[in-house]
């Protein structure tokens, strides 16, 4: 049992590794952003300024969406834990340690799945009986029933955590670090149909416009003493809510005829920078998936 | 230069909800102009734009771009689309790309024209903007001033012939104000025609060669600045404040400092200019 686990290790030292060195190289820098959550007031949501500002945002944008997906599907597919292991150790490193974001964010970011994650799987985890169990982990009595961890519910509680968790870091790994036009553009060149494309694109165009609609009237309402108290705030809020719809449906109105301004019929296209392939990064992807084919082979069964 | 590139007559526009923004609009605008379009808020200069630029359709009347009628079918919307760039008031309900580089492209490539030539004017249009080395930046997190650089870039890239201003002074720094300024006056004198709303009378009065007067979506004027900002009429109906230059013109010539020199200063340099003739006259006389 202990043997298998070794497999992992290379990739824990190396994301161990990575994060000392990056903790090395930041020595002596003052983090400004303290406390949990994100702030109110900032004009925008800062996913999409995570990806521009990645360390590895000049990687060929192919690359890392076939990279996230394969390492995705791997993850899926194999419902091994230690190539769950494996691929949440790497991609925390190539958006950490190599995208040089900063772990708290990467951590922030994390926190919103992880609620849904740890919420499912405790309701897996954990059963009930009337009556006490024998050869279980967790027996424990609550009131007049009892309620119990068996072998089984750990082991599927763990399965599934690790292939969320590996599955969520794999696809984190891609939105941190590119940008949305250049996954869409991919996307394009992999020849998913223009309408899907057209409306993801609008559908991510506007949730920003909302975003930013929904910031600007709450720094209006906030400069005005509306979340003063719990009841003032719930006051604001709500008709901070239903303005939203309006104004943000003007200012995509707006948008829309700045688009067709420039004669846009129905296709957003970009000029984008091209980003070559690198031989090394394709060798590297090519090691990692090769090595997690190999510690699936080396596991199953056991 | 003399012909006319961009025509309406008797346009009307009204909005879904019934009220009639624009009552019948006729103005010729010949080639290489620089026409100002004043009038109060709500007065039809918004709504005239995006009418002689397609994105509205218009109820009554007919536009005419470069002589040819412009009809209702989508070619010749894109061609006059094409032809008539608009700069927006608000530059954050223009730009819709994640770079720079993306947002100035994004003209050129509805057009449709190869990469090559895209790349050229996006280049250009960079360079002209003085925002080459922006080419990579989020243009959603630069600044005004720099937003609005891009959104002109933007209608430079597209290579038309009339291009519309939306008040554009609106919300810039004094020095960005001034940028604008000198990048209106290159494009004219490259021989683009241009259109620009404003509420800045001042600026108006010393740049354009021509004033329109929207009030309640009709043209109730249409001449010179100083003929224009010169009727107190006009001026009271549209709610349009007197240049300084004019008013102080006005004062000095009041009070018997006329001169045969040049007429109307409209800015300092030329008021000093016109100061010293007077005092070369009074002194030789």
């Amino acid at each position: 049992m202990v043997i298998h686990w070794l497999w992992v290790l290379p990739f824990v030292l190396l994301l161990i590794g990575g994060l000392i060195y990056k903790a090395y190289r930041h020595r002596g820098e003052h983090h400004h952003h303290h406390g949990f959550g994100h702030k109110h007031g900032e004009a925008t949501i800062a996913v999409d300024t995570y990806a521009y500002h990645s360390g590895i945002a000049h990687w060929n944008p192919a690359f890392k969406v076939v990279l996230s997906i394969v390492l995705l599907l791997f993850c899926v597919i194999s419902d091994s834990v230690e190539v769950s292991l494996i691929i949440i150790c790497f991609t925390t490193f190539v958006t950490v340690v190599l995208g040089d974001l900063s772990f708290h964010h990467y951590f922030e970011m994390l926190t919103i799945p992880l609620v849904f994650l740890i919420v499912g799987s405790v309701i897996i985890l954990i059963n009930f009986s009337w009556t006490p169990m024998t050869n279980v982990i967790l027996c424990l009595p609550v009131f007049n029933f009892f309620v119990i961890i068996t072998h089984d519910s750990l082991y599927v509680t763990v399965h599934l955590w690790a292939r969320a968790f590996g599955a969520l870091s794999a696809m984190y790994m891609m939105s941190l670090s590119t940008m949305s036009n250049e996954i869409f553009s991919v996307l394009r060149k992999a020849h998913v149909p223009a309408l899907l494309i057209e409306l993801m694109n609008m559908i991510y165009r506007n949730i920003f416009i909302m975003a930013d609609t929904q910031n600007r009237m709450r720094n209006a309402a906030e400069s005005r003493l509306g979340y003063v108290d719990y009841r003032t705030s719930l006051k604001s809020f709500g008709s901070t809510i239903s303005n939203l719809f309006i104004v943000s449906l003007k200012r995509s109105g707006h948008l829309f005829d700045a688009m067709e301004a420039r004669c846009y019929d129905g296709e957003l296209l970009f000029l984008e920078t091209e980003k070559p392939l690198n031989a090394k990064l394709i060798l590297m992807a090519l090691g990692v998936v090769a090595y997690c084919v190999l510690v699936w082979v080396m596991t199953r069964g056991v | 230069m003399n012909h006319i590139i961009l025509k309406t007559e008797n346009l009307t526009y009204s909005y879904g909800d019934g009220h009639q923004a624009l009552k019948g609009i006729s103005v010729e605008i010949k080639e290489g102009e620089r026409v100002c379009v004043v009038g109060s808020n709500g007065a039809g200069k918004s709504t005239f734009f995006l009418n002689v630029n397609g994105v509205l359709k218009h109820d009554g009347g007919d536009i005419y771009f470069k002589g040819q009628k412009v009809g209702n079918s989508k070619k010749e919307l894109n061609e006059l689309r094409r032809g008539v760039g608009i700069v927006f008031q608000d530059a954050d309900n223009q730009i819709i790309a994640s770079t720079v580089m993306g947002e100035v492209s994004f003209g050129p490539m509805n057009l449709k024209l190869p990469k090559e030539e895209v790349i050229a004017r996006v280049d250009e249009a960079l360079e002209y903007m003085n925002l080459s080395d922006f080419k990579e930046r989020a243009p959603h997190y630069c600044s005004g001033g720099e937003k609005k650089r891009i959104s002109i870039a933007d209608i430079i890239a597209m290579h038309s012939e009339v291009m519309i201003f939306d008040e554009p002074t609106a919300a810039l720094d004094p020095l960005n104000a001034a940028m604008l300024e000198d990048v209106l006056t290159r494009l004219s004198a490259q021989g683009k025609t241009l259109l620009i709303s404003t509420h800045d009378m001042d600026f108006a009065y010393r740049w354009a060669e021509r004033l329109v007067v929207f009030c309640n979506g009709e043209i109730i004027a249409d001449g010179t600045p100083v003929d224009i900002l010169a009727d107190d009429a006009i001026r009271e109906k549209a709610n349009l404040r007197k240049p300084m230059m004019l008013d102080v013109y006005e004062a000095m010539t009041r009070h018997g400092f006329s001169s045969m020199a040049e007429d109307h200063p409209k800015d300092p340099d030329a008021f000093n200019h016109w100061l010293g003739q007077l005092n070369q006259m009074q002194a030789s006389n």
